[in-house]
């Protein structure tokens, strides 16, 4: 993997890892954390800091009879007793990522993808996320040479790159790479180079166009 | 950790008072995560239920700050404990502490429970959000050692901030809401947040200090 130069904000992976964000952006943030290690660490830097918070938490008594109702439960299961972890992956080696989080989204492969027009050189593919909280996950292709309207967003927006390229004014972005993006930046991004450039993008609100030609535009884009 | 364009680094200190109580003595943790280590190599039940007696109350009330009522942080609470349980024979000492292990059990069952009550149709075994997934982490030995460092840097944050952190992990409500809580500025909370976040990665040698 080449290396990534676009990061989402820590203040976001500590949203992660407190179970803060809505289902869409945890979606496109776990993606990005299967290619980059720098920030599965720094996830699981702030799960035990999570951890260290529970420990603070003020007890709430159990019902009486807790644990014998909680050894009825577990049954006669004892844990199986290994004296060796070998061939094991220890279950408190984690992280919050799973092996391919945007595939379990996706029913095709993204080659297979039934996309939906939107406007020239654009089209969109919206995945069902909307388990919890507000949120909207889609998928974006941007054909090369195309430059989407300078819009600025109400709260936060995640953009991970799939494949292809694109830059505005922050910078290139690339496969693997996420803007973590909130509403005092605004941008216009242009995908460049041979391929279109398919980004996953998670949406807390909708976006704001800025210019004329983007308010035109946005009713028919439906973003 | 750190690219782009987010400036931490360069936030200015605002509160140094010391933190007035603080009941959670690290040793406490250290001895709960020996007691899983018992519970992983012997299938120990008394020492399983030592560690029920100390976390299944705290996950509770952990479930209750994020809205969930008694009945259900009760059942919530047995079911983290359960998976502790069950997996206990997978738990590595050398790894992440007990505390951080069952954090994150019963955060992946607080978001089931979020989506479960937001869409009731839901496959329980959906793989999106929760996944108890394996880390190819390489470095694997500093861990635990991290884990110490992280809770002893969050101990010795300035109670402002060790608050806010607090309030971050535990509740659900939303920063916004915190904000009101608390009588401050939105602002005020998220660079309280920033600043205990810079403060802790110095600590652990991540940032220059
Ligand atoms: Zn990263």
């Amino acid at each position: 993997m080449r290396n990534i130069r676009h990061h989402p904000k820590p203040e976001t992976l500590a949203e992660y890892a407190a179970g803060r964000l809505d289902e869409a952006r945890s979606v496109v943030v776990s993606t990005h954390l299967t290619l980059c290690k720098e920030c599965s660490r720094s996830v699981v830097d702030f799960e035990a800091l999570g951890g260290a918070c529970l420990e603070t938490v003020e007890p709430e008594a159990m019902q009486a009879g807790s644990l014998a109702a909680f050894w009825e439960r577990a049954g006669d299961q004892d844990i199986l007793v290994s004296p060796s972890m070998h061939g094991f992956e220890a279950a408190n080696d984690f992280s919050l990522s799973a092996a391919q989080p945007l595939g379990a989204y996706l029913d095709v492969d993204v080659d297979r993808i039934k996309w939906r027009a939107v406007a020239p050189g654009v089209s969109q593919h919206v995945l069902d996320a909307e388990g919890y909280r507000d949120g909207v996950l889609r998928l974006l292709k941007i054909a090369p040479g195309v430059q989407l309207p300078m819009h600025t967003h109400k709260r936060e927006e995640l953009t991970l790159i799939i494949r292809g390229a694109y830059r505005d004014a922050i910078g290139e972005f690339r496969p693997g790479d996420l803007a973590d993006l909130d509403d005092d930046i605004e941008h216009a991004p242009t995908a460049f180079g041979d391929e279109d450039c398919i980004c996953l993008i998670a949406t807390s609100a909708p976006l704001v166009f800025k210019d004329l030609i983007g308010k035109i535009v946005q009713p028919f884009v439906g973003l | 950790m750190i690219r782009g364009r987010a400036v931490i680094g360069a936030e200015i200190l605002i509160v140094t008072s010391a933190r007035p109580n603080k009941n959670v003595s690290s040793g406490s943790s250290e001895a709960m995560s020996d007691l899983l280590g018992r519970v992983a190599t012997s299938g120990d039940r008394a020492a399983f239920g030592e560690l029920y007696d100390y976390f299944a109350p705290r996950v509770k009330g952990y479930l209750m700050r994020g809205g969930s009522p008694a009945d259900l942080a009760d059942d919530l609470a047995q079911e983290t404990m359960l998976k502790v349980w069950r997996k206990a024979r997978l738990y590595d000492p050398a790894k992440a502490g007990a505390a951080t292990w069952i954090f994150t059990i019963a955060r992946n069952l607080r978001i089931d429970a979020a989506r479960r009550a937001a869409k009731p149709t839901l496959d329980p075994d959906d793989p999106s959000l929760s996944p108890e997934g394996e880390q190819p982490a390489d470095e694997r030995m500093e861990r635990a050692d991290r884990d110490k460092k992280i809770k002893a840097a969050f101990e010795a944050l300035p109670e402002a901030q060790h608050e806010v952190v607090r309030l971050h992990f535990i509740e659900d409500a939303a920063h916004s809401e915190i904000a009101e809580r608390l009588g401050l500025p939105l602002g005020t909370v998220k660079s309280r947040l920033r600043l205990a976040f810079t403060k802790i990665r110095k600590e652990l040698g991540d940032l220059d200090a």
